[in-house]
């Protein structure tokens, strides 16, 4: 079977302008007509080439500016390519900006019509449909009402509804996950699922490499419109991943003076410090069960890390992490900001963040709590700091292993029959 | 997957129906929306060129007197054809910038936004007709087998605002003041047409160059069919519908060579 999706050597070439590019013809004719010529051009995509299969799903991933959302509305043919193309076999569906097309002014059931028949469908198609639309978004109490009255979680709803009967052979999806309520998340989750079994070939573009990895077949990685890699997406995501880490340390000023942490750990850059320094930690503490600074701890007691920082500059939805890691390197457990589902805004100046673990079930060993704080695609770190902030778990004797979860024996007799039945066996 | 009503179905007909309905949910949306929270609704299609209409009775009859018969049957007539002329043209200029979302959807047939803009306006002026046809009866217009004629002037009006609509709504995306020079624009040619005068009163030796504004054929033929119950300047129609065509052509062509453009210029 042929590929649902070809592109071959695609390009997009974007003209950039003068600053004082004439937007009227006012200007135009008054400076000149020679300014409206682009004065440079780059390519947002170049020699860009691949096929999918029909109902795999590939995941985009790449730093911002790398060309993802370009291919994307190449693919569902928003725009003409300056070289190359793409063949796309059947019908295409986005989920792209939920929402558009949408207008407060007219009811939900209004705006489902106009939306259905925007994405493709006929309005016969669209009544069809109609109510399962309205029950998949949860909306029949409020269908009549004008949209202006609906929460944006119920707008992202409607829209995903609608997208979700749009039945596409081909779905582009454009970082629309990341909107509505966690339950919500999940069921638009289990659609795209299913949509995958129904045998829908799926584009994703996504920051999220944990979701690229776990939804997606292959992964595209673009970087400054190019393609760097397109593989299994274990693989290439983990490819990219490295590659973060290596812009990180590219990026760490290599003149920095050594400091020294509360507890008296050295800070040394490139060896257990790391990243741009755009966002600085400026203290990590770690907080017992008494709220007091500490170092050790009994398994299960609660732990609270507090980082403070420091953001000379505005910075946009930085990203925190903490890793609680042996001292011989495995991650015990990793969290951030981001997988918690929490989108922090723009950060500046001195802050603090925290962290509260109800207990900490790890086996006794040393460990040490590893903290960063990430550009908001995980593109590279502005600051981490490795195996700084030492953590003793007070051992206990005869236990192996890492975790230690709460448990208690309980000690009870057997019926004397079967006894006698083993004892027998045994003789 | 359900696919049943894409393969039941030719492709070709299923985009006809498409299409359709595109346009109707398109240009219902733009009805309901203009009139979802006013008191008087369709009625305003009405009641501005009632207004107008007393302005120009008022003004021609009894302070500047032309002498034109029927003249309140005359000059809304003139009125309701040129502001469908001049308020669709003028909206389909933003047809494009209007509508940037739908712009970027996949698939979406960019070249249906100015035939929806040209579309809702034409219903205002159709939702209008009716009050035109009963003024002219009460006026004493004589309303004769030649208005049968009247659907062919429509399409012809409708067409022509349609191919400029092309050029000017493209040339909006790189300049932004196109509406506001078309609006100056179209206010002096306003004057250039003969809404609340006789083309008739015109000298000879400026005819020529008057001639060359498409409106004065149509208002004229307008009044040709609906008062005077005559035929229209059928040479003239027809040298005009040639060149319709030939404009529709160049504007939907340059239309669409730039249709992939607006995506990056938005």
């Amino acid at each position: 079977m042929s590929d649902a999706i070809v592109v071959q050597n695609l390009g997009k070439r974007f003209r950039r302008y003068h600053a004082d590019r004439p937007t009227t013809l006012k200007e135009a004719l008054l400076r000149g007509l020679r300014r409206i010529k682009p004065a440079e051009s780059f390519w947002a995509l170049r020699d860009v080439s691949f096929g999918v299969a029909p109902g795999r799903m590939v995941g985009v991933i790449g730093p911002n500016g790398a060309g993802k959302s370009t291919l994307l509305q190449l693919i569902g043919s928003v725009g003409r390519p300056d070289e190359g193309r793409v063949t796309v076999h059947g019908r295409i569906g986005a989920l792209l900006d939920l929402g558009a097309g949408f207008h407060p002014d007219l009811t939900g059931r209004e705006n489902v019509f106009i939306n259905g028949v925007i994405s493709g469908l006929t309005r016969h198609e669209v009544a069809q449909r109609f109510d399962s639309i309205v029950d998949f978004a949860e909306l029949e109490a409020f269908i009549d009402n004008p949209l202006r009255t609906y929460s944006t979680g119920m707008q992202m709803r409607l829209g995903f509804a609608v997208a979700a009967y749009m039945e596409p052979e081909i779905l582009l999806i454009d970082e629309v996950l990341a909107v509505g309520d966690l339950a919500f998340q999940r069921k638009c989750l289990d659609r795209i699922a299913r949509f995958k079994a129904e045998g829908c070939t799926i584009i994703l573009v996504s920051h999220d490499i944990a979701s690229i990895r776990q939804l997606c077949d292959e992964a595209l990685w673009l970087r400054q419109g190019e393609l760097v890699a397109y593989g299994p997406s274990d693989v290439v995501a983990g490819q990219y991943v490295t590659e973060m880490t290596a812009e990180t340390r590219r990026r760490t000023p290599a003149m920095r003076p050594t400091r020294r942490t509360s507890t008296g750990a050295e800070l040394r850059v490139n060896e257990n410090r790391f990243g741009s320094m755009e966002i600085e930690i400026v203290a990590v503490r770690l907080l017992g069960p008494a709220g007091l600074s500490i170092t050790e701890l009994d398994s299960g007691d609660p732990l609270r890390v507090e980082i403070e920082y420091m953001a000379p500059e505005p910075i946009c939805s930085p990203i925190f992490g903490v890793t609680v890691s042996r001292a011989d390197g495995l991650v015990c457990y990793d969290t951030s900001t981001e997988a918690a589902g929490l989108h922090l805004p723009i950060v500046q100046g001195r802050g603090r963040i925290s962290l509260q673990f109800e207990r900490l079930d790890l086996i006794g060993d040393q460990y040490f709590v590893d903290v960063g704080i990430y550009e908001r695609e995980w593109t590279y770190a502005y600051d981490y700091h490795w195996h700084v902030y030492p953590l003793l778990v007070r051992p206990t004797r005869g236990e192996k292993g890492v975790l230690r979860p709460p448990n208690r024996w309980a000690v009870g007799s057997v019926p004397s029959f079967q006894t006698s039945l083993l004892a027998s066996e045994v003789s | 997957m359900g696919k049943t009503s894409t393969v039941e179905t030719p492709l070709y007909e299923r985009r006809l129906v498409y299409l359709r309905d595109l346009l109707c949910e398109l240009v219902v949306r733009d009805m309901r929306l203009r009139y979802k929270r006013s008191i008087l609704g369709v009625a305003w299609s009405l009641l501005n060129p009632l207004a107008q209409l007393l302005v120009f009775s008022f003004l021609f009859r009894l302070v500047l007197p032309l002498n034109i018969p029927n003249y309140p049957s005359f000059v809304f007539t003139g009125v309701l054809a040129w502001n469908w002329f001049q308020t669709a043209l003028f909206l389909t200029t933003g047809a494009i910038t209007d509508n940037r979302e739908l712009i970027k959807r996949p698939g979406f047939p960019v070249a249906v936004l100015p035939v929806v803009t040209v579309t809702t306006n034409f219903i205002h002026f159709l939702l209008a007709l009716p009050g035109l046809l009963l003024f002219i009866v009460f006026d004493g217009g004589r309303l004769t087998g030649a208005a049968l004629l009247l659907p062919f002037v429509i399409m012809l009006q409708f067409l022509l605002i349609l191919s400029l609509g092309y050029l000017v709504a493209t040339f909006h995306v790189t300049f932004r003041d196109t509406q506001h020079l078309l609006s100056v624009f179209l206010m002096l040619l306003f004057y250039l047409t003969p809404v609340f005068y006789d083309a008739s009163i015109l000298p000879a030796r400026y005819r020529a160059l008057y001639n060359l504004n498409p409106m004065v054929h149509l208002i004229t033929a307008y009044r040709a069919v609906l008062i005077q119950g005559g035929l229209p300047d059928l040479r003239a129609l027809l040298i005009l519908g040639v060149l319709v065509g030939g404009v529709l052509w160049l504007g939907y062509t340059v239309f669409t060579r730039a249709s992939c453009h607006f995506v990056e210029e938005l």
